[in-house]
């Protein structure tokens, strides 16, 4: 009876420091990403909950850090000087009212009446200002700098951006409308440091032109929200309003946990992948298109070989491993067909208009095991020790090491597929899957054999994947283009030269685009395999009238992934109607 | 007994400054430089990548010897700084453990505290209750055969997605930022709830059988037997026994502490808790020398500091150890 009663003292203490640890330390947690304003919870009506953007705390609000800023500090706070529209091909303008070329110079007109959330006027100081960062050490965007932009002057509210030579005009149509443009008044006391790679967190000083502000979350919280603010200079200068009150987006920790959330209806835009959407499109779940590819394409994924090995130095041999992928087996089977097969020169479905369909007909290649086989015969690559592969041409053993980021489980399911079908033709890959530090690693040395990889995105034109193919000169470390180290001189001539063609010159852009496409299609530096997809679903419990591909005015891109509000992506949210 | 503890508080610091030295060296045996993995995820044009490498090897002091690193480490750790983080450019470590060690508390304390408090006392009844022993401990010992992150894989499916009894993923709902007020304590406990239980219910299972076991071998020794010879009531004689069989249990909980970290991390990455695990994650997957260090830190200095914790408790509990220590 004793032993008992003491017992249970004991158990009764226990509960009573386990309950004070508990206070102690939830008072720790709601320090943190303590919301601005007072009531609770926010009213669903009025809140739009997306994802898919955000892996990990929400600790970086510079905008200059392009890949890594927390979702909407480009878009919902701070702006650019145009938009581009991918799917109409055009660019919108939006804190300038028109830029137009004057020789070598570029002068933008600024959007009148114009105000930073703390109610100063928008300057064409603050323009300069905020290209001039491109000068700073440890920049993202020192290559508008290195590449011929000299100057930037301005004169009431219109801005001058001075080149040497020719400008780099397809380049220099990205940065139109990718460049943030920030207030002097609250930057200019940042250090170079705090510019090029500061989270620059200090929430009063987060001050846009854009039509969110802070609401919310910075740190460690799992969301970030951002609340309308009035104000915003297209109410008044285009009739736009932002229908939602709130903006919340919810950092991912799975796409498992993810689709759960969204399939409960909390999350209402969803831009993270889910493998088998597309079993559940149906009912309240949306996408862009009603049926397969159902997602717009957002980049294409290439089967990268390294050149400068054999036999992957061979363009035959590379022309044969092109014909021996079974691109469509890993649509519908890996993919359930919410991807496409690309086209053989790679370029994205947007830019269309731009591929020549005679070098396509007459160079281009699909699945065909006899075609592969035929051409490896016809080149030396026989099976001599009958094992059922070919060999190199000296008689050695063929083995090609396939590597994948480990965790991406579609492409790990992708190379299964693609070492299977290229058995058939008598290639042998072996699939691998180093992580992804690793793979870098590997990838820009120039170690690996076989690489996947879908590095560039949806932009204002095809120049960024001819760059992305044949960037010279080949580095010790290749960082983010040519990894496959192709040389060739005529290609990166006419790569430049395309840069150099302002996109109004139409008739040589096609040109030149048929002869880079020919040379793509006759050497294979890479190998486009299938476009993956602008992830959006939409669960339409709360919100309605997504981006669609039917419906009027609905043609938008529905992502809030950095880069993306800045296209359509801020139409495709104002477009929205609570139900 | 002063002797006793210095030697103790001494060899505590070695094996500090042991763990904090691996600590430091094993993130940097992984293959794969961090700064190309940086770059790679900014996907910087090459002209502005060749520049941003030099200038965040720099910036990360990557570009000194390894010798300098480390000691830079060790005085960086004085001054309490953890240094910067590489996979949240711009962030320091020390915030970012601010902001998830408290999630990484808030779980693993009750969930140790109560699984051994909870644990034992079933197991002591189960010891002297036949049908306890047949129900109860069948269970326990699936229970703590369970690997943690299966268990709350298995609890999140069935309590969180079958049933939508209790939510799933994150410490609170999407609607609400961290505040005092009731909603927000309601949303932070239903969901705590779930990856506590699962932390809860695999360390639960493995004290009672612990306990169980022990209860029965200390009723069949000599003095139990003695006692009962003399008359002794059944409540003494199990007093008696429970005290005794507490000791092993209590080395045991000191043992355990580092499996139960372990197993709290992969249940945060289940949930998707914003704790140390989660940070854990990023921090492997983007080379993140310092954030690692940091975290692999911050369990180190807790795992020591619960066993200095147990040692000083059994000194206070096993008259024993304090005679022995006395004469140390």
């Amino acid at each position: 009876m004793v032993a008992r009663k003491r017992t249970q003292r004991g158990l009764g203490a226990g509960a009573l420091v386990v309950l004070a640890l508990c206070v102690v330390v939830a008072s720790t947690a709601v320090g943190a990403g303590a919301r601005t304003d007072g009531p609770s919870a926010l009213p669903r009506s009025q809140t739009l909950y997306v994802s898919g953007k955000q892996w990990g705390p929400y600790t970086d609000f510079n905008p200059f850090r392009q890949g890594d800023y927390a979702t909407g500090v480009l878009g919902l706070v701070y702006e650019t000087l145009f938009r581009y529209d991918p799917l109409k091909d055009r660019f919108i303008p939006w804190l300038a009212t028109n830029g137009r070329w004057s020789g070598s110079t570029y002068v933008v007109t600024l959007r009148n009446l114009v105000t930073w959330s703390d109610g100063r006027p928008l300057t064409a100081a603050d323009v300069k200002f905020s290209f001039e960062t491109g000068k700073l050490p440890g920049s993202e965007f020192a290559t508008m700098w290195q590449t011929g932009l000299q100057r930037v002057t301005t004169s009431g509210n219109r801005v001058s951006f001075h080149f040497r030579g020719t400008p780099n005009y397809q380049q220099w149509d990205t940065f139109r409308y990718t460049m943030p443009i920030v207030p002097r008044h609250i930057w200019a006391s940042y250090s170079a440091q705090a510019i090029t790679t500061g989270n620059n967190d200090d929430m009063s000083k987060l001050i846009g032109t854009g039509p969110f502000k802070y609401g919310g979350g910075k740190g460690g919280s799992q969301t970030l929200q951002w609340n309308r603010r009035d104000g915003w200079w297209a109410n008044r200068a285009l009739g736009k309003r932002m229908p939602m009150r709130y903006i919340v987006d919810i950092h991912n920790t799975s796409n498992t946990a993810s689709l759960q959330n969204f399939l409960q209806s909390k999350i209402d835009l969803s831009n993270n992948f889910f493998p088998g959407i597309d079993k559940m499109i149906k009912g309240n779940v949306k996408t862009y298109y009603s049926r397969a590819p159902y997602m717009l394409a957002a980049n294409a994924a290439w089967l990268v070989p390294n050149t400068t090995k054999k036999p992957l130095d061979d363009r035959n041999f590379r022309r044969a491993l092109a014909f021996s992928i079974n691109v469509g087996r890993i649509v519908r089977d890996d993919y359930g067909n919410i991807v496409s097969k690309a086209s053989p020169t790679g370029l994205l479905p947007t830019w269309r208009k731009w591929i020549d369909t005679t070098a396509v007909r007459q160079l281009g290649y699909a699945y065909n095991v006899d075609r592969a086989k035929q051409i490896l015969q016809q080149n030396g690559y026989r099976d001599r020790d009958g094992d059922g592969f070919v060999e190199n041409k000296d008689g050695s053993k063929l083995d090609l090491r396939l590597i994948v980021p480990n965790g991406w489980s579609d492409w790990m399911t992708a190379i299964q597929m693609i070492a299977d079908s290229t058995k058939a033709a008598g290639i042998k890959i072996t699939p691998a899957y180093p992580d992804f530090n690793a793979l870098v690693e590997e990838r820009n040395s120039g170690k690996f054999e076989l690489v996947i990889n879908n590095e560039v995105q949806l932009s204002n034109g095809p120049y960024v994947y001819y760059d992305y193919l044949f960037r010279l000169p080949i580095r010790e470390q290749q960082t983010t283009r040519n990894f496959q180290r192709y040389a060739n001189q005529q290609a990166w001539r006419l790569t430049t030269q395309l840069n150099k063609t302002p996109s109004t010159n139409v008739a040589r852009h096609k040109q030149l685009n048929s002869q880079l496409q020919r040379i793509m299609l006759r050497d294979l530096p890479a190998i486009p395999l299938w476009y993956n997809g602008m992830w959006a679903q939409y669960n339409t419990t709360h919100w309605t009238n997504f981006a669609s591909a039917s419906g009027s005015g609905l043609q938008n891109t529905p992502s809030t992934w950095n880069g993306y509000l800045n296209m359509t992506g801020i139409d495709a949210l104002a477009k929205l109607r609570p139900r | 007994m002063s002797l006793y503890l210095a030697r103790k508080t001494f060899l505590y610091l070695v094996t500090f400054v042991v763990a904090v030295s691996v600590d430091w060296a094993i993130p940097r045996l992984m293959p794969g430089d961090p700064i190309n993995g940086l770059i790679a995820r900014l996907q910087a044009d090459p002209t502005a990548a060749e520049q941003l490498h030099g200038y965040f090897t720099e910036s990360f002091g990557l570009d000194q010897p390894l010798w300098r690193q480390y000691l830079d480490f060790w005085r960086g750790l004085a001054q309490g700084d953890l240094g910067p983080s590489i996979a949240y450019v711009g962030s320091s470590v020390n915030d970012l453990l601010l902001n998830a060690v408290p999630y990484t508390l808030a779980l693993l304390v009750p969930a140790i505290l109560l699984s051994y408090i909870a644990g034992n006392r079933v197991g002591a009844l189960a010891a002297r209750r036949k049908a306890l022993d047949n129900s109860v401990l069948p269970l326990a010992y699936v229970l703590t055969a369970t690997p943690y992150m299966w268990l709350a894989l298995v609890l999140a499916y069935v309590v969180g997605f079958r049933w939508g009894v209790l939510p799933v993923s994150g410490a609170y709902d999407f609607s609400l930022q961290p505040a005092w007020t009731w909603e927000f304590a309601r949303s932070f406990a239903t969901h705590w709830f779930l990856p506590f239980l699962s932390l809860f219910l695999v360390s639960f299972g493995g004290w009672a059988i612990g306990m169980r076991n022990l209860i029965i071998y200390e009723l069949e020794a000599d003095y139990a037997n003695y006692l009962q010879a003399l008359g002794a009531p059944n409540g003494l004689v199990r007093r008696y026994a429970y005290r005794n069989a507490v000791l092993p249990q209590m080395s045991g909980l000191a043992l355990a502490l580092g499996a139960v970290v372990g197993g709290a991390l992969v249940t945060e990455v289940v949930f998707g808790y914003p704790g140390v695990g989660s940070l854990i994650l990023t921090a492997v997957q983007n080379r993140d020398y310092f954030l690692l260090q940091g975290a692999f830190l911050f369990i180190i200095i807790g795992v020591l500091i619960a066993n200095f914790v147990v040692d000083l408790l059994y000194m206070v509990v096993d008259p024993r150890t304090r005679v022995g220590a006395g004469r140390a």
